[in-house]
């Protein structure tokens, strides 16, 4: 009986712990400002670096080319802000938001993103209070660059045979991998004491998959409709926008 | 049930409405547009915060700084002590001296809290197959274990992750994002990310305005009455503020040429003494919680 009691706490937990998992909110993969260590942060800085010159760059290239264009480029990081901060429909009425990576990658080009990108984080942590200064490094690692790294391999290795899937797949996988490394970086920065970094890596993934899988999933078909309507309205602009190394041709 | 929903839609609007005031509008004063409202979830408030905080005339740099030196203090320092002293002190400047109000301070620090509690608790506990732990919870075939070191542990990180956003929190509540940039200007952060952050900033608020515009308009037509609808008609308006923001590039850019822009914007920025009290406090602070960690 004691045994039965007990069992509908812990079922009453789970429950609890089941909702707040199915409860995407906003910008739950940033890491948040002080979950970090001092020494993970300046890690991740110092791994940023060289994406972030090369990022530099590509912009400074374009921007030298006619200097026009830096309200263009402005457009597009104000564009990849506030596709993140929109509150994409949601079935069960919770607040979840696109990571707009994919998108961005896939127009802009993934060196121009991470430029982007850690302004962006910049501002969704001065703005919205999502991520933080401390933790900068690491988001802009996973976000600005793994994420479009991967979604924009993923394009170009599709694009040819059946866009639509291209763009469903690069933006659908550049979210997940922006996850894992989220989580992998958590993981590094919070080992179990069993098991140590790998157990504790199967945990984080565990733990935020039921909120990141299906939202990589909507992601995926939303950047696809973002993307048709793109190409149908304003296909003039998308062209002088394919700016960094590539992007959208 | 329906009522429900519709009463729902009515608040999102409310949300969206009051996130952003248009940029063209952004004087000292004008917030009109901007009705403020107590926010669940997005934080949209703190923008208009900062404008409206009674230590805005604070200088911007000071504040930077120091809260640079207190997120390292308590991120560094790692000790309960110095996590809750730094909680208490940030409440103290953003509420008592910034004048922000304890629900709305409340509200920004909770923000992040589903992340919080998911990454913790992955923290506090571990699973396993046979219950080798202090404290084992059964469930079905596994076991989740934890221990009271572990427990602690979790606490503490709870604490310095709170302490370190309401740091960070305290600096965004009472400073405009402008005057931040403005600040990182003076770090000789390159020129063209300074000109980029700044236009950024203006875009965000064309589009969160154009973007309000358009939800309403597709509200009223039915938008959103479905959730596969839903899905089409956020595509949409997603990709038309865009489309319409770019076709305006050039034009935006006409207007700052118009005014002999040669690629640096220059805002007047006021000049704002550091005060020997606020020098003051700063030391204080960083001296007690120095004192703290050295006797704990």
């Amino acid at each position: 009986m004691k045994y039965l009691k007990y069992n509908k706490k812990l079922i009453a937990f789970m429950a609890f712990v089941v909702t707040m998992a199915i409860t995407p909110v906003a910008g739950a993969m940033h890491i948040m400002e002080g979950y970090l260590p001092l020494s993970h942060s300046v890690a991740w800085f110092v791994v940023c670096i060289p994406f972030l010159v090369m990022g530099y760059r590509s912009i400074k290239g374009k921007v030298d080319e006619n200097r026009r264009n830096i309200s263009m480029i402005a457009i597009a990081g104000a564009f990849v802000f506030v596709l993140s901060s929109l509150k994409i429909p949601s079935v069960t009425g919770s607040c979840s938001h696109m990571t707009g990576t994919g998108l961005g990658a896939i127009l802009f080009g993934p060196a121009a993103m991470s430029i982007l990108g850690i302004i962006v984080l910049i501002f969704q942590a001065i703005l919205l209070a999502h991520g933080g200064l401390t933790t900068l490094g690491a988001n802009t690692f996973s976000m600005g660059i793994a994420g479009p790294f991967v979604a924009y391999a993923v394009y170009k290795a599709l694009s040819k045979s059946n866009k639509k899937v291209a763009v469903f797949l690069a933006a659908f996988i550049g979210d997940l991998f922006t996850y894992i490394v989220t989580s992998l970086q958590l993981a590094i920065a919070h080992p179990a004491s069993s098991g140590g970094f790998a157990t504790s890596a199967v945990k984080f993934l565990g733990i935020f998959a039921p909120t990141q899988v299906p939202l990589a999933i909507i992601e995926g078909i939303l950047t696809v409709l973002i993307f048709v309507a793109l190409e149908t309205y304003a296909e003039a602009e998308m062209k002088s926008l394919g700016f960094a190394s590539g992007g959208m041709k | 049930m329906k009522n429900n929903k519709i009463d729902r839609h009515k608040d999102d609007i409310n949300k969206e409405a009051c996130v952003h005031e248009p940029a063209q509008h952004r004087a000292e004063h004008s917030h009109r547009l901007f009705t403020h409202h107590h926010s669940h979830g997005e934080g949209s408030s703190i923008d208009y915060q900062a404008y409206h905080s009674k230590i805005r005339g604070w200088n911007p740099t000071f504040k930077f700084l120091f809260t640079c030196i207190a997120l390292i203090l308590c991120i560094g320092l790692d000790n309960p002590y110095v996590s809750v002293t730094t909680i208490v002190a940030m409440g103290f400047v953003s509420i008592v001296l910034g004048g922000v109000s304890f629900h709305d301070y409340l509200s920004t620090m909770m923000l992040p809290i589903t992340f919080i509690l998911l990454g913790t608790l992955m923290i506090g506990i571990d699973f396993s197959l046979t219950p080798k732990g202090e404290y084992n919870f059964h469930f079905g075939f596994f076991y989740i274990i934890t221990s009271k070191s572990r427990l602690l542990h979790m606490g503490a990180i709870i604490l310095k992750v709170f302490g370190a956003i309401s740091t960070m929190i305290t600096l965004t509540l009472s400073t405009p994002a402008t005057e931040i940039v403005g600040v990182l200007r003076k770090l000789k952060v390159p020129k063209l990310i300074i000109e980029l952050m700044n236009m950024i900033y203006r875009y965000i608020f064309v589009m969160m305005d154009t973007y309000r515009q358009m939800k309403e308009s597709a509200e009223s037509r039915l938008g959103f009455v479905d959730y596969k609808t839903s899905l089409h008609t956020f595509a949409g308006i997603a990709s038309n503020i865009f489309v319409v923001t770019l076709k305006r590039s050039g034009d935006y850019y006409n207007a700052l040429e118009s005014r002999c822009y040669e690629g640096e914007l220059l805002f007047l920025e006021e000049e704002k003494p550091i005060k020997a009290v606020q020098a003051g406090f700063a030391v204080l602070y960083v001296v007690v919680v120095l004192a703290l960690w050295w006797a704990t």
